[in-house]
């Protein structure tokens, strides 16, 4: 049974059983193999910079994997969004210059999360360093634009529209996504919350 | 090492003195994204106050957009991409 987020000292607890870490890693996963760089980090920012001009080179027409914005999924689109609204040369120009390093930024981001959530060991705490709590809480947001984008949340009135939809039809197959998707919203929201000094009950 | 100019200092002209921030960088509304999150976002990247972060915030919220900075195309740039790296639904353009 999970428990909020809270500040002890320099470091962020909260409690998640197993189930529920398993579920928040494999999710993050998901999120990590959508958001891979086309070049794995090398732990070199240099030798990472020079790998992905070369890759950038290398590919047809000079243009990192999914530039196109016609073969892009939704998510993808949603996590790496136009820069530019209006001017697809200034859009097309900025992801060349940032969605490699934006990519690689946020695996490495996942990669400390769900790290974090395997190396739990005892009591089902997640205890994180300022660091991997800053990390955590942007693969949260990451995971939940992923899920968000599957259930079709795109506008306020998308996400008003599930709420009533699920309470009409607890039955439905989106209900359990939708669970999940509340249960990382809770769970992001408390370590925000642990990361701003809020108190748990005011 | 280095010296002071020999030559006296010009005067900054009037019009040198006008901010050359002509370029906004922009965080639109999303439904996923949560008020405490954007919030902390604002407070951490930019080192706005908590006030200033959550006006910010309730303007992304209420009127669907705020600018979060100004400043040069690259500054702009920069920031874009930070506010993406969080997540958050940003954009730069010209300032009108």
């Amino acid at each position: 049974m999970a428990r909020a987020f809270r500040r002890k000292g320099d470091r962020l607890v909260g409690k998640l059983d197993e189930a529920e870490r398993l579920i928040v890693a494999s999710l993050m996963e998901q999120t990590r193999s959508l958001l891979a760089p086309d070049v794995a980090s090398t732990g070199d920012a240099f030798a990472d910079l020079i790998a992905s001009l070369e890759s950038s080179v290398a590919t047809p027409e000079g243009m990192p994997r999914g530039t196109d914005p016609g073969d892009r999924d939704p998510a993808l689109a949603r996590l790496l969004p136009d820069a530019h609204r209006g001017d697809p040369a200034v859009s097309a120009e900025f992801r060349r210059l940032t969605e490699q390093d934006l990519r690689r930024r946020k695996s490495d981001g996942l990669t400390a999360a769900i790290d974090a959530l395997r190396g739990v060991t005892e009591g089902d705490r997640v205890s994180l360093d300022q660091p991997t709590a800053q990390a955590f809480v942007v693969a949260l947001t990451d995971t939940r634009l992923l899920i968000g984008e599957r259930l079709g949340l795109r506008t306020e009135e998308d996400a008003e529209a599930l709420e009533l939809q699920l309470r009409a039809d607890p039955d439905n197959p989106v209900a359990y996504a939708a669970a999940v998707y509340d249960f990382l919203t809770w769970l992001q929201d408390s370590l925000v919350g642990a990361l701003m000094g809020r108190r748990l009950f005011p | 090492m280095t010296s002071a100019p020999v030559k006296e200092p010009e005067i900054i002209s009037e019009q040198n003195l006008e901010p050359a921030l002509p370029w906004i960088t922009l965080v639109w509304n999303d439904p996923v994204n949560l008020m405490s999150y954007v919030t902390y976002v604002f407070q951490t990247y930019f080192g706005y106050s908590r006030a200033k972060a959550e006006k910010l915030m309730m303007d992304v919220h209420v009127k669907g957009k705020a600018v979060v900075s100004h400043g040069t195309r690259e500054a702009m740039e920069t920031d874009c991409m930070a506010m993406q790296g969080f997540g958050l639904w940003a954009t730069f353009e010209k300032d009108q």
